[in-house]
């Protein structure tokens, strides 16, 4: 069974359709993208999912049930949906123990997770003080309290300086080693690309894909990047032998489709053809993203 | 229980509770030594010393407003999320509300009349002024009942309305406005008002209203209606 299932799950405000017939699943032991553009229907699937908004048909399931009949729902589901949903005038520690106090859970815990989240030093600090970055933090502290097998985060990365993401990737890799699904939505590819196993891409209410992080970019798609002395020979050669090439401007590279790596390689060899650079293009996840979605488009 | 320690955690873990009861205690303690210190003796002998006790609606509009916070904070900053995330049977939340709004309120109102009986009753005593100790107790039990009873009705209001600022006029309205609507409209109705029950309840002499006990009784219905209506909408609706 898989952590999470989205069915078919629709979900209308009046005229709008947030979430169109969407269907997903979420597996443990992996960090799962979430992607879309703005509007594309993300946090509403995480409220549905966690019984903070009805489905209007559909289901959205956490290890088989709907939120409001799961047994110890904080043990169950860790869910950070906005950095900016704490009362300003409490410390980090005080917002912390209100979640420990109705979850159950002791003091001890509250300081526990302030320390996962490294915000011990800032923890009596009021919130109102508190960086973007530290509001991450202590939403993903209050995520982790009930150490739940499932973390939902929205937009986790959002408004996080550099050394902020790496901090979160690494967390979250470790989060998932450990057996836990975890979810984060991001509309910002690069934010996550280095971060996720698998994704799940939504565009309108509707899902575009689903699948490993490998086959959202598929290695043989890609264009070769080819640099040598003798491009134009090469280019005859390569042509001769069905691959499509494309000169860049630049007199030593071009870009080549339709033909492996080693295919290149070894045609150049038989010709004594020199090859100062033989590698696959870098498509990132960003153009792949664009290429499902539409250029900016999506957003309603 | 839970989420009754966590509700009052979320009260006593900002200032703005204690500012406000502060305030309340302040602003009421300096009324009941003005009216007591600079009245005059003749006056306040010939029985107008039960205008010391009452008057007391600015408190009462605190508690109401520490009730409405207690509230309309969730959604202000939208810590509903976690809460009814953690917490999925919402009644439970705005009941847990309701119980730590009766404590304080409670709480307010003990601390209320220890600050205004002491001050008020010392400084007539000091000038010689006896005072009806029947009349006194029972503005008392009525203001205090008034306060708790505001607190409550804050909490249940905003329950209900969820908008911070929404609630407070609402209820600013209905304690200190609906008096002229009140009389506009005939006492018959008027006086079931929220604001013309809780001077009942406070036993104002100086207005023609419901008895001490039917005003506090209406005053506790629309805390119980509320509440009630507060907890079922809290439940059904979506917390977007």
């Amino acid at each position: 069974m898989a952590d999470i299932t989205v069915e078919r799950l629709t979900k209308r405000y009046g005229e709008t359709l947030a979430v169109d017939d969407l269907s997903f699943t979420v597996d443990a032991g992996r960090v799962t993208g979430f992607l879309g553009p703005n509007g594309a229907g993300k946090s509403t699937t995480l409220r549905a999912l966690l019984g903070l908004v009805r489905p209007t048909h559909g289901r959205a399931l956490v290890m088989g049930k709907p939120f409001h009949e799961l047994k110890d729902p904080v043990r169950a589901v860790g869910a950070a949906l906005d950095a900016h949903d704490v009362h300003p005038g409490r410390s980090g520690r005080g917002h912390l123990r209100t979640i420990a106090a109705a979850a159950g859970l002791p003091n001890s815990r509250v300081d526990e997770v302030l320390d996962m989240v490294e915000l011990t030093p800032a923890r009596d600090r009021r919130v109102k003080g508190y960086s973007m970055g530290m509001r991450q933090r202590l939403a993903l502290a209050a995520a982790l309290l009930g150490d739940p097998r499932i973390l939902m985060l929205d937009e986790p990365a959002n408004g996080l300086d550099p050394q902020g993401m790496r901090w979160l990737r690494d967390i979250l890799v470790s989060l998932a080693g450990e057996g836990r699904a975890v979810l984060i939505s991001s509309h910002v590819l690069s934010e996550v690309e280095q971060t996720v196993d698998s994704v799940v891409v939504i565009g309108a209410g509707r899902l575009v894909m689903q699948g490993m992080l490998g086959e959202l970019v598929k290695g043989d798609r890609r264009p070769a990047l080819v640099r040598s002395p003798r491009a134009d020979d090469l280019r005859d050669l390569l042509e001769a032998a069905g691959a499509s090439v494309a000169r860049d401007g630049r007199a030593d590279s071009m870009h080549v489709h339709n033909a492996s790596l080693e295919e290149i390689g070894t045609l150049a060899a038989e010709h004594g053809i020199p090859i100062f650079e033989l590698t696959h293009e870098v498509t990132t996840l960003e153009d792949r993203f664009l290429e499902l979605t539409g250029e900016g488009g999506n957003v309603r | 229980m839970r989420v009754l320690k966590s509700e009052w955690l979320k009260l006593v873990s900002v200032r703005t509770t204690w500012y406000l009861i502060g305030a309340m205690v302040l602003l009421e303690g300096l009324t009941a030594g003005l009216t007591t210190g600079l009245g005059d003796v003749d006056d306040l002998r010939k029985g107008n010393v039960s205008t010391f006790v009452i008057g007391t609606h600015l408190a009462t509009v605190f508690m109401f407003t520490l009730g409405a916070l207690l509230s309309t904070n969730e959604y202000r900053h939208g810590t509903a999320n976690s809460t009814f995330v953690v917490t999925p049977k919402r009644e439970r939340v705005i009941l847990a509300k309701l119980v730590v709004g009766l404590a304080i309120g409670i709480a307010g109102a003990l601390l209320y009349i220890a600050v205004h009986a002491g001050l008020g009753l010392s400084i007539l005593a000091s000038r010689g002024v006896d005072v009806d100790s029947d009349l006194v107790v029972n503005g008392y039990v009525g203001v205090g009942v008034g306060l708790v009873l505001g607190c409550l009705f804050g909490v249940a209001l905003g329950a209900l309305l969820r908008n911070q600022v929404l609630t407070i006029i609402v209820g600013l309205v209905l304690f200190l406005l609906a008096g002229t609507v009140a009389l506009f409209i005939g006492n018959d109705v008027g006086q079931y008002f929220p604001g013309e029950a809780l001077l009942a309840l406070q036993n104002d002499p100086r207005v023609d209203l419901l008895s001490q006990t039917y005003g506090g009784l209406v005053l506790a219905g629309y805390c119980v209606a509320l509440g009630i209506a507060g907890a079922v909408l809290t439940r059904e609706r979506e917390i977007a």
